[in-house]
């Protein structure tokens, strides 16, 4: 149970951890820009060394990295598999009976693995690994600032998330208590129809959503003892100045973009 | 006879990860029959660990548990019926309540051992006394009760299996004084009435020295001392070694030992304190 990976911040001294959160948000989704631009060879060998850049800015672990693709590792053998058995091109490779392999669906393939493995590697280095979630939240109230001026409630959403955020492990341990609470009177989540098992949920969503309740009206009577009335006039307790420096990975992203775009206009290489 | 033995139990919380700990380690335990053993311990000592052991909730990475001189790890798939024979209410049980009813919640347990109705709705009311419920709760929400009567009614839940050895972690924790007194009466007077094995984890020496016939004391994942309850308090110097409690009248024992009063230091209850001092006073 504990080893859901949400908010999974690892601790480090890194070029990575220091930069500013705000330019790490812009940096992701940038990042996914540029994994959708990729449309041929060199695109994506540009691609991939990226995700190898960022991992070693970012001083974390490579087997950390890894467990953290685990989870999607189905979805890229299925989706690989696809590609594979199911594209059809021109140049065919190998067919036997009704399977019938391409060359086009191997490069389809690798091409795929490759996208949403950088994809994945791109977003957890540049957000999850390096940025507390705090900081993060604190990073999407200030970008969606501007929006305050359309009446959203911008201060409201950030904090919703922060509290969501920050009450994820402590639910986390809460169901691990009431599993553990109801297996000791011989509930058994693990065997049985399907129905039974959702049946099984009951006697643990039942006291979680209780107590999630609880804590709720617990947490708004501690803010409220403490005068909190909402983003009006608030101020941080941290104010982050964007530095120089912070600009320079942005740069360097905004020219790999560019790079992108030009190879898909000239078209070098293996062509998608 | 429901014996318990751990033979050279040791567990790691978290194991294969970077926050591995070592929660408890190479435990020789025996929970005797028939008798109310106390387990006492600081925070973080591995109370609660070693109380999980003994139901088949974590299962030992070294070591054996057995009752009765077999493991119970024997056949993993049948660590239910384990479950049953050993109940364990964990700390702060009111967070298990779910159902409409309290005498549903309690018949939660015995419905999982698949018994008839009849057998439950029995078990549901002796249950519900022994745990000092009065009968009119029982079709009430488990939620509109009070804490302390929230608390009855989880405990209620793991008496209602009938189990042979019934394991209570911190059953006081969080009521007042008068809560305390009535919820530990009600055990002890469950164990009368059934010769159960009960076995109660808590940190107050007070209630231990009131309440418990057999004492296992642990410090930092490792037994420290274990025997019977003269046997523990005759060494109290050991218990404050690391840092433990110990009762309020062993200490006025040991201060006027301290002053030259032929006094025995290994006293814990106001009535031998009492018997002694007038010894003392008749010489």
């Amino acid at each position: 149970m504990k080893s859901i990976a949400l908010g999974q911040f690892y601790p480090s001294e890194s070029v990575l951890h220091r930069l500013d959160p705000r330019i790490k948000v812009i940096l992701t989704i940038l990042y996914i820009v540029c994994s959708f631009l990729c449309k041929n060879i060199v695109s994506f060998a540009l691609l991939l060394l990226s995700a190898l850049v960022l991992i070693l800015l970012g001083r974390i672990p490579l087997k950390v990295v890894l467990r953290g693709l685990r989870p999607v590792l189905i979805i890229l053998i299925f989706t690989a598999f696809l590609n594979i058995f199911w594209t059809k091109g021109e140049h065919l490779l190998f067919g036997w009976k009704f399977i019938q392999i391409y060359t086009e669906g191997l490069y389809a393939a690798v091409f795929i693995i490759i996208r949403i493995t950088a994809l994945i590697i791109g977003t957890s280095m540049l957000l999850t690994y390096t940025t507390t979630p705090i900081a993060l939240t604190d990073a999407i109230e200030d970008l969606l600032l501007p929006l305050k001026k359309l009446h959203v409630p911008v201060h409201e959403f950030a904090m919703m998330m922060t509290i969501a955020l920050r009450f994820i492990p402590t639910l986390v341990e809460e169901t691990d208590k009431i599993m553990t609470a109801q297996k000791a009177r011989g509930a058994d989540f693990s065997t049985g129809s399907l129905i039974d098992r959702t049946k099984a949920l009951i006697p643990i969503l039942i006291p979680l959503f209780v107590s999630a309740f609880n804590r709720a009206g617990d947490l708004a009577t501690a803010m409220e003892c403490r005068c909190y009335h909402g983003g009006e006039g608030r101020t941080r307790m941290t104010v982050r100045h964007v530095r120089f420096a912070d600009f320079i990975p942005l740069v360097l992203l905004l020219l790999l973009g560019a790079a992108l775009i030009v190879f898909n206009i000239v078209g070098i290489g293996y062509t998608m | 006879m429901a014996e318990i033995k751990l033979e050279n139990v040791t567990y790691y919380h978290g194991k294969d990860t970077p926050y591995e700990i070592k929660a408890l380690d190479r435990i020789n335990v025996t929970i005797p029959h028939g008798m109310v053993t106390g387990l006492i311990g600081h925070t973080g000592s591995g109370k609660s660990t070693l109380v999980q052991m003994l139901n088949g909730i974590l299962r030992p990475d070294e070591g054996s548990v057995l009752i009765d001189g077999t493991d119970i790890w024997e056949k993993p798939k049948r660590i239910r019926d384990i479950r049953f024979r050993v109940g364990l209410a964990m700390q702060y049980p009111e967070y298990q309540l779910f159902e409409e009813t309290v005498a549903k919640d309690i018949a939660f347990g015995p419905k999982n051992m698949g018994l008839s109705e009849l057998e439950i709705e029995e078990r549901v009311k002796e249950a519900a006394s022994f745990a000092g419920l009065e009968p009119q709760l029982l079709e009430k929400s488990p939620f509109d009760l009070s804490g302390g009567q929230k608390r009855r009614a989880a405990i209620a839940g793991i008496i209602a299996m009938r189990p042979e050895v019934l394991v209570l972690d911190e059953p006081a924790a969080g009521l007042d004084p008068k809560g305390r007194e009535d919820i530990f009466s009600n055990i002890l007077e469950y164990h009368q009435a059934s010769r159960n094995t009960v076995v109660i984890v808590s940190h107050s020496m007070e209630d231990m020295a009131k309440y418990c016939d057999h004492l296992i004391v642990m410090n930092e994942g490792a037994v420290w001392m274990q025997g019977d309850r003269d046997y523990i308090f005759s060494r109290s110097d050991q218990l404050t070694r690391i840092g433990l409690d110990i009762p309020q009248i062993t200490k006025l024992m040991l201060k006027l030992k301290a002053h030259g009063l032929d006094v025995d230091g290994g006293v814990y209850t106001v009535e031998q304190a009492i018997e002694h001092v007038l010894k003392l006073y008749k010489k």
